[in-house]
């Protein structure tokens, strides 16, 4: 019998693991990956930053392609120079000197030096590992300030007139400046911006303000649709097809179609809102901030209800009828039937469905996205919106990732709170 | 359902039918509607007198609509089989064997389904950019996988309790191992709800659309919801032709939700509601 159990253990964890590795793999690991990527200077469009560096590093290629040739360029110009220049780029070219020393005195990097430097004469490409090699701050520091120092310099007396081979020369100091890769760790400085840009706090004001209205209808609204089909009717299949459409189709096709209805000139939606009074005149339900965000909220509302709805007649539906003979037959009335019977039955059909209706809503995307674009004038960009944007419009990657952070913290909260409140009924074992 | 439906009711019904409907209505209305119809006064009226299949035609001639399609139906059925398929092993587990940390992997399930996508995105990115998986089918099945997988599993376990477990046991007695028991026994019964789980994984599949939005860009490869969204050009949205490809997918999808209604309910409500 035991050996049974401990077989039996053993199976269930070879069946589970397929699963949880994948998991793990496609949805766990992207999520600490998202934090790792918000502590650093993240951008695609920027070379010195399209990789996460923790230290400074030199591009060994990139400095070897200039520094001999610009080195024994300076060496021909100050043999033809005379007085002030002659001295200037000889200041400049002991200074060159001595920091390529300062940075061959570690031995690391003195022999990456020398090799990188033989595939080059040997007009051959260095690989990307080994090109890229890290150096003390203190180094870099030093190299970067010279290379600037130079190519100031060289600039200057080159707009003077007063070099022979002048564009060469600031072409290689230019081509030199690009060889030191600053570290773009951030640490958590993306946070710190954006906890402190009023953007951000527009966009999750208006997350809340989109989440917090629109859950709050579709919940009172499904619960009374609920309430008012749960009896035996003629056409209860098609009705429920009917409400099943607008949950079925993709959100993104039915943002387009109001949209369509919404227009400010052709829009049929618009034009009824605006003949009972809705909205002054039709142009205001997309292009003013208020009517945009009703707009939005009225879409969802049509969206979700019927799943709400549905949600919650499954629960109706469990509760014993008996309970509510006897009660009529204790003299209860409808309302004191629905407050002490239907409610506090239904609780826990009303947290689920709510908990998931609510996050689903504070992570809205594609509703926004397709009907407002988070416009006019950012007042129903929320939180996920904003994300979007700054790493795919901006390509900044680390600030997206760690506004991609903050809605998966947000998340976290709404669901604990939840689940508080659900207890551990949702995963139990019901046997 | 003690209470009979009144004439009322009927009323009531109707005007929420309708409303929920009149989206849809007037959409299917504007797509035979000429061009020239759909702006000015004329915009207003609900049925044209030159009923016209021109949007239609167009959705198929101007734009790659049957590509959209194709790639929408070829990566939502995969993502569906491989999915479930997966998640089966693991649902039958949980929810029939007696293993430690049982609770704990269905508390990573359920909170991996809550997961904002945007979370996931910017990894999940630059992995199908690495890999160059960018406007393929696996570079969206891949990511699919995210929410589809925890979708099924959760499922699956309500639909496997739901068995009764004396057939395990009788098999046991009849000295069934649990894989036997497994393909034998259990996994005839559970066909149904493998068959709804089926069905709202592929409609969500169906419907994802930041993940299409960002990975699959090339018009070769974009699937029906970002393919409609991307139909509005800059300066002008060619509602005729937006109207059309509407109709055109909402028409299957109404024939599936009248044809599975009852699964679609059941497997919406599984989970939710206890019993």
């Amino acid at each position: 019998m035991k050996n049974e159990k401990k077989s039996e253990r053993r199976l269930a964890y070879i069946l589970v693991a397929p699963s949880l590795l994948l998991i793990l793999a496609v949805a766990i690991w992207p999520v600490i990956q998202s934090f790792y990527f918000s502590l650093f200077d993240y951008r695609l469009n920027n070379p010195a930053k399209s990789s996460l560096h923790f230290d400074y590093s030199l591009n060994l290629e990139r400095y070897l392609e200039s520094y001999p040739f610009l080195m024994s360029t300076l060496k021909q110009e100050i043999t033809q120079a005379t007085g002030d220049e002659k001295e200037q780029l000889t200041s400049l070219q002991q200074k060159l000197q001595q920091v390529d020393e300062e940075i061959r005195a570690d031995e690391e990097v003195a022999k990456r030096y020398e090799q990188i430097d033989e595939i080059l004469n040997n007009f051959e490409v260095p690989s990307e590992e080994i090109k890229i090699v890290s150096i003390d701050e203190q180094a870099a520091q030093h190299l970067t300030k010279t290379m600037n120092e130079t190519k100031q310099t060289l600039k200057t007396l080159n707009e003077n007139g007063q070099l022979k081979q002048g564009d060469k020369l600031t072409g290689l100091a230019n081509g030199l400046s690009g060889a030191v890769i600053e570290p773009n760790f951030v640490g958590l400085a993306h946070y710190k911006n954006y906890l402190g840009d009023s953007r951000l706090w527009k966009a999750l004001w208006n997350t809340t303000v989109f989440t917090v209205i629109s859950v709050s209808i579709e919940l009172v609204l499904g619960l009374a649709i609920a309430l008012l089909i749960n009896k035996a009717f003629f056409g209860r299949g098609l009705v429920r097809a009917t409400i099943l459409i607008p949950w079925a189709i993709p959100t993104a096709v039915s943002a387009l179609m109001w949209k369509f209805l919404y227009d400010g000139q052709n829009g049929i939606v618009a034009k009824y809102f605006a003949d009972i009074g809705i909205v002054n005149n039709m142009s205001e339900l997309l292009t003013t901030g208020a009517g945009a965000m009703f707009a939005v909220i009225f879409s969802d509302v049509w969206k979700t209800t019927p799943y709400m709805a549905l949600l919650l007649l499954a629960g109706l539906q469990t509760i014993p009828s008996s309970l509510y003979e006897a009660a009529s037959i204790d003299g209860a009335t409808k309302w004191q039937q629905f407050v002490k019977i239907t409610l506090p039955l239904l609780k826990s059909s009303i947290l689920v469905a709510l908990l998931f209706r609510t996050l689903d809503a504070f992570r809205v995307f594609d509703l926004i996205f397709v009907l407002t674009g988070g416009g006019p004038a950012n007042s129903t960009e929320t939180i996920s919106i904003l994300a979007y944007k700054v790493m795919f419009s901006q390509t900044n990657f680390g600030g997206g990732s760690a506004l991609a952070v903050i809605v998966f913290i947000c998340v976290a909260i709404i669901s604990t709170i939840y689940i508080k409140f659900l207890g551990a009924d949702l995963i139990s074992d019901r046997k | 359902m003690q209470k009979k439906a009144g004439p009322l009711f009927y009323v009531f019904l109707f005007v929420f039918v309708f409303l929920v409907m009149f989206p849809f209505l007037w959409i299917l209305l504007s797509s035979i509607k000429p061009l020239s119809e759909l702006f000015g006064e004329e915009a207003f009226n609900w049925f044209t007198s030159h009923p016209t299949l021109k949007s239609y035609v167009s959705v198929f001639v101007n734009y790659p609509f049957v590509k959209y399609l194709w790639n929408s139906t070829v990566i939502a059925t995969i993502t569906t089989v491989y999915t479930v398929f997966v998640a089966a092993f693991a649902a039958y587990a949980i929810a029939r064997l007696d293993f430690k940390g049982k609770s704990v992997i269905l508390g990573i399930v359920l909170s991996v389904s809550m997961f904002p996508q945007i979370a996931t995105i910017s990894p999940i990115y630059m992995f199908v950019k690495k890999f160059e998986l960018t406007n393929s089918y696996l570079g969206l099945i891949i990511p699919y996988t995210t929410f589809a997988l925890p979708l099924s599993i959760w499922l699956l376990v309500t639909f496997f309790r739901k068995i009764p477990f004396d057939l395990e046991e009788a098999a046991k007695m009849d000295g069934a191992t649990p894989l036997q028991t497994y393909f034998k026994v259990i996994l005839p019964l559970a066909v149904p709800g493998i068959f709804t789980t089926s069905i709202l994984v592929f409609i969500a599949a169906w419907n994802e659309f930041l993940f299409a939005l960002t990975i699959n860009t090339a018009e070769n490869y974009k699937t029906v919801p970002v393919g409609i969204a991307m139909f509005q050009g800059q300066y002008t949205i060619p509602w005729g032709e937006i109207s059309a490809a509407t109709v055109i997918v909402t028409i299957p999808l109404v024939i599936m939700v009248l044809l599975f209604q009852r699964r679609i309910v059941s497997g919406l409500t599984s989970g939710s509601v206890k019993e």
